[in-house]
């Protein structure tokens, strides 16, 4: 998959657990399952990454666990996010816009390079 | 709380290890994917394998994360911890301002402890710990003679000791010699000539001490031509004095008694010799006097230090050093066989007696400090007690006792680290004051100042005391039952059984150590009283005492200081206000010479050994000066000339020890070992003269006429007033001056102060124990007070139901010192105990009085006794006063 290689890998997963969480607290894998589901199979969130991206990120202050109940009733760890967690969110995704929207422009231009006309 | 699972968090167990709660999650993750796969369609078997394949490497992830986790929990305690401390100091600042006077009270009591001890430890520590002004100190050594008769422990060796000590000793890589007494140095100063010290030394000497100069060099074995010193070497001191710190000094010539001499170099700030403070160093050599037969052995002058060769000890070089003065003891029988080496280390050697009352005093603060963390504790404790709903509040609200507790030792701490800071401040004070009284009771080398090391220990003890008198209130907050107590804050119950045990136990523990203390400053305000009270055997009252230096060239002929001291003596008695004038080689109570003397006609004792005594030559007048009374014969008088046949007066204890028929007058004996001399008479019998004030007993003394033992330049001037001796000083030097304007005067005091003095030692450790006695006694009051005012308020409720329920006033005070009472005898129990180990302790300082004096014990039982009653009053009036109504309602 793309994540695997690209190498923007941790800073896009990051951006994406605190998208999730911004919905509000969820699990790793509710976490997991709505990258998935929001990005249409598209992004398949490798799990050996994703949980030690969450203890960096509490490490980071950026979100924090606590142990409730599951809907299914099972104990599970639910992380929500600090408000310093909401800033990197608002940062993270203008960053993220434009970053896109710059990559966008150039892939998609139709104008030659003047060495290349 | 994060990170911990809900149903442990009312028990504040730890949080579980971060490998079981990564497990936890890691587990929920892949049974959350095989529900999913199985609601797909998947067969359970097939589900669980395809979530670990999807997953990957679950170890990796799992080792991964618990690190991550565990960083994380570290990192989170240190901060709360540092959190919780900075609150708990806010909290202990904020509450220590809210009771101003218990802060007071106990910032106070605390730098009085606190202070008394970095004092005494300050001192303690420039004299026994500090290191000796030399190279290696550790390995020097002292040899003195010891006289088998016990009058000298630490005597001088004769120049032919020394020599065969050199060449027979092989525990030293170097030996060096000098003269114990310091001749008498007449220089010029800007004030006009003064009398200084000159001590004589072997060039080796400060090689042996590892000492250099700071300028120029010091002796070498060249420096030595001829009868004359023509080389000195400038003590610090004398450097700034005379020259003013001039880098240039050496090659320059100063003039000591009128003879110019050269300095070579100047000395180290510190340095301080073996003979104590000295003006000038003149280089030494003894061996001339080997070749006198009789003087090479026959007199002592010379002290001994060695360098110890590497791995030989003390003990090694005293066996070696006994058995060279037994071999000599048997060579020289007439000369060595009442003398022995003694040999100890420099630093004994030069710290001396001064250990044992150093000691008592380390011990008397340490025990004040005792009894002020006693007397802190008990005041907390009760402290604690009103605060104990505050407490009860807070455990109630969820407060931890650990937490509690560690914010009771937060706010003694802070109480401890204020009385510490208040406490050094009142050891610079301290210091201050003790340099001004003990600068004669100390050796010389030791300099007073608060060190590095002794701001150290005080700040350890201030920790110390923090934590240990925040224990007590602690433990019992860390027992407290919130619902208990607060049940019983409404009902006003009394304090509980467990918290009084512990304040009596501290109080008996405060009344222990005081009475210990007591005892000690008892037993050393009798032996000092006793010490003075004593008689001297001369009466020193209305007698100015003055040193004289008789020098220049004028002095050198022949019978030219007699006719100095005939007219001198003859001037001063003219003056108005003067009774009688005598000069002597000595002043009384001060006399450190000792002669041998045979009587002639007596067959020489066995043992071979010189009976040796005290001597000083003095003039006709002496013993009417001084009040010395005449037992039997006569004293001097017109007949004794230079060229009349010799005679002597000796004191009653030496009369009775050597001519114990009483048929003393009239028989004759030789001075000195030798048996040639010239017989000498025994004229009379005098009163004993203490020489030695801390000793009990007089010494045998023998006097002789000045004019047939003449003693050379120095002497000592007495002058008997008629009304204040002081005011003949001026008079007195007006005189010497017409008779020679070179001569100085030194020293000019009152008899009575110069007598003092040599009691200067003793009369300050007894000063500063007995100050530290007060203030235990103080304290112990304080604590007793304390003791009975909160028994008293705890139980005022019950006080005053007992009243209405019609129990007498004096039923109720029985009550409360009953159950005081059980806590001071128990106190006293345990003084008992304290005063055997403190008589032990002091028993060497002792003088005249047992060291289970029934006078002191009793004292200090009715001292105590009576400052428990007082401090008892308040609170026992308080309690029988308790009205019933208002306490009741």
């Amino acid at each position: 998959m793309f994540a695997k290689d690209s190498g923007l890998l941790q800073g896009t997963l990051e951006l994406l657990v605190l998208k999730t969480l911004s919905w509000g607290p969820m699990h790793g894998y509710g976490i997991a399952s709505w990258i998935e589901q929001a990005t249409d199979d598209v992004l398949r969130v490798e799990e050996g990454s994703l949980y030690p991206a969450l203890y960096r990120m509490a490490r980071k202050g950026w979100i924090e666990a606590e142990w409730g109940l599951s809907e299914n009733n099972r104990r599970a760890k639910f992380y929500h996010l600090t408000a310093e967690g909401r800033r990197q969110f608002r940062e993270q995704t203008s960053g993220w816009q434009r970053f896109a929207s710059a990559v966008t422009r150039a892939v998609s231009t139709s104008t030659a390079p003047s060495w290349a006309r | 709380m994060r990170d911990q699972p809900p149903r442990k968090r009312g028990a504040r167990l730890l949080p579980p290890k971060p490998e079981a709660e990564v497990d936890d999650e890691l587990a929920f993750h892949l049974e959350q994917r095989v529900r999913d796969y199985v609601a797909r369609g998947m067969d359970p078997d097939t589900a669980r394998r395809a979530a670990e394949a999807r997953f990957g490497d679950v170890g990796g992830v799992r080792r991964e994360c618990a690190e991550l986790l565990g960083e994380d929990r570290r990192a989170t305690s240190r901060r709360d911890w540092l959190g919780d401390l900075r609150q708990d100091v806010r909290f202990g600042v904020r509450s220590a301002l809210r009771s101003p006077l218990f802060t007071l009270l106990a910032v106070v009591t605390l730098a009085l402890g606190i202070g008394a001890n970095a004092a005494v430890f300050g001192v303690v520590k420039s004299v026994l710990l500090d290191a000796l002004p030399y190279t290696d100190a550790d390995r020097l050594v002292r040899v003195y003679g010891r006289f088998l008769d016990g009058s000298n422990e630490r005597g001088p060796l004769s120049a032919g000791t020394v020599h065969d000590i050199a060449e027979r000793q092989r525990s030293f890589t170097q030996v060096a010699a000098f003269m114990t007494t310091p001749s008498d140095a007449v220089y010029g100063a800007d004030e006009g000539p003064r009398a200084g010290r000159a001590v004589w030394v072997e060039p080796a000497l400060f090689r042996t001490l590892g000492v250099s100069a700071v300028l120029g060099r010091t002796f070498v074995e060249g420096d030595i031509v001829g009868d004359t010193v023509r080389f000195v070497v400038l003590p610090h001191a004398t450097w700034q004095q005379l020259f003013g710190g001039d880098s240039g000094v050496v090659g320059r010539d100063i003039r000591i008694n009128g003879i110019a001499r050269t300095v070579i170099g100047v000395l180290p700030r510190d340095f301080v010799g073996p003979v104590g403070e000295a003006d000038f160093y003149y280089p030494l050599d003894y061996r001339p006097v080997l070749r006198d037969p009789v003087s090479a052995r026959g007199s002592g002058w010379l002290g001994l230090v060695g360098r110890l060769k590497p791995g030989v000890t003390v003990d090694a070089a005293r066996r070696e050093l006994d058995a060279i003065g037994e071999a000599l003891a048997r060579e020289y029988p007439r000369d060595n066989g009442s003398i022995r080496l003694a040999t100890m280390s420099l630093r004994d050697a030069m710290v001396g007696d001064t250990r044992t009352p150093l000691l008592v005093l380390l011990a008397s603060a340490g025990l004040v400090l005792l009894i002020t963390c006693a007397n802190l504790a008990g005041a907390l404790l009760s402290r604690t007690l009103t605060r104990r709903k505050e407490f009860a509040v807070r455990v109630a609200l969820g407060a931890g006792r650990g937490r509690l507790v560690r914010q009771l030792l937060t706010e003694s701490l802070v109480l401890a680290l204020a009385g510490g800071a208040a406490g050094i401040a009142l050891a610079v004070g301290g210091l201050a004051l003790l340099r001004g009284l003990a600068s004669s009771a100390l050796p010389s080398y030791a300099e007073l100042a608060l060190d590095p090391g002794a701001v150290l220990v005080t700040s350890l003890l201030a920790l110390a005391t923090g934590l240990l008198f925040g224990l007590a209130p602690a433990v019992t907050v860390g027992r407290a039952n919130p619902q208990g107590t607060l049940r019983d804050e409404a009902r006003g119950a009394s304090e509980s059984r467990r918290t009084r045990s512990l304040r009596g136990l501290l109080v008996a523990g405060q009344i222990a150590l005081c009475v210990s203390l007591l005892v000690g400053a008892g037993l050393l305000a009798r032996s000092l009283w006793a010490m003075t009270a004593t008689p001297l055997g001369f009466v020193p009252d209305g007698v100015l005492v003055a040193d004289l230096q008789l020098t220049g060239p004028r002095y050198r002929v022949p019978g030219a200081e007699a006719r100095f001291q005939e007219e001198f003596t003859e001037r001063l008695r003219a003056l108005p206000g003067v009774r009688h004038v005598a000069l002597a080689s000595a002043r009384p109570g001060a006399v450190g010479s000792r002669n041998g003397f045979t009587i002639v006609g007596r067959p020489w004792p066995s043992e071979d050994v010189l009976p040796f005594v005290l001597y000083a030559s003095v003039t006709d007048d002496y013993f009417r000066t001084l009040g010395i009374p005449l037992r039997q014969g006569r004293t001097f008088g017109p007949s004794e000339r230079a060229d009349s046949p010799p005679a002597i007066v000796i004191s009653e204890a030496m009369a009775r020890r050597y001519w114990p028929d009483g048929d003393a007058v009239g028989s004759r004996i030789r001075m000195g070992p030798d048996p040639n001399s010239t017989p000498i008479e025994v004229i009379g019998v005098v009163g004993d003269v203490r020489n030695d004030p801390t000793r009990p007993d007089a010494e045998p003394m023998a006097y002789g006429s000045w004019r047939q033992f003449p003693w050379g330049s120095g002497m000592t001037l007495l002058v008997r007033a008629e009304r204040d001796p002081l005011a003949l000083v001026g008079p007195v030097r007006g005189t010497l001056r017409a008779m020679d304007p070179a001569l100085p005067l030194d020293g000019a005091m009152t008899l009575r102060a110069a007598v003092g003095e040599g009691l200067a030692g003793r009369r300050l450790p007894v000063m500063l124990i007995t100050a530290f006695g007060a203030l235990a006694l103080l304290l112990a009051s304080v604590g007793v007070y304390a003791l009975f005012a909160s028994m008293a308020a705890a139980r005022e409720r019950e006080f005053g139901v007992r009243v209405a329920l019609g129990s007498s006033r004096g039923a109720i005070a029985a009550l409360v010192l009953r159950q005081g009472a059980v806590w001071m005898l128990l106190g006293l129990a345990g003084g008992a105990a304290g005063v055997v180990a403190v008589s032990r302790l002091l028993r060497g300082l002792l003088y005249g009085v047992q060291p289970f004096d029934p006078v002191t014990l009793a004292a200090t039982a009715v001292i105590l006794v009576v400052c428990a009653a007082v401090a008892l009053l308040v609170p026992v009036r308080r309690a029988t006063h308790a009205d019933p109504i208002a306490v009741l309602r």
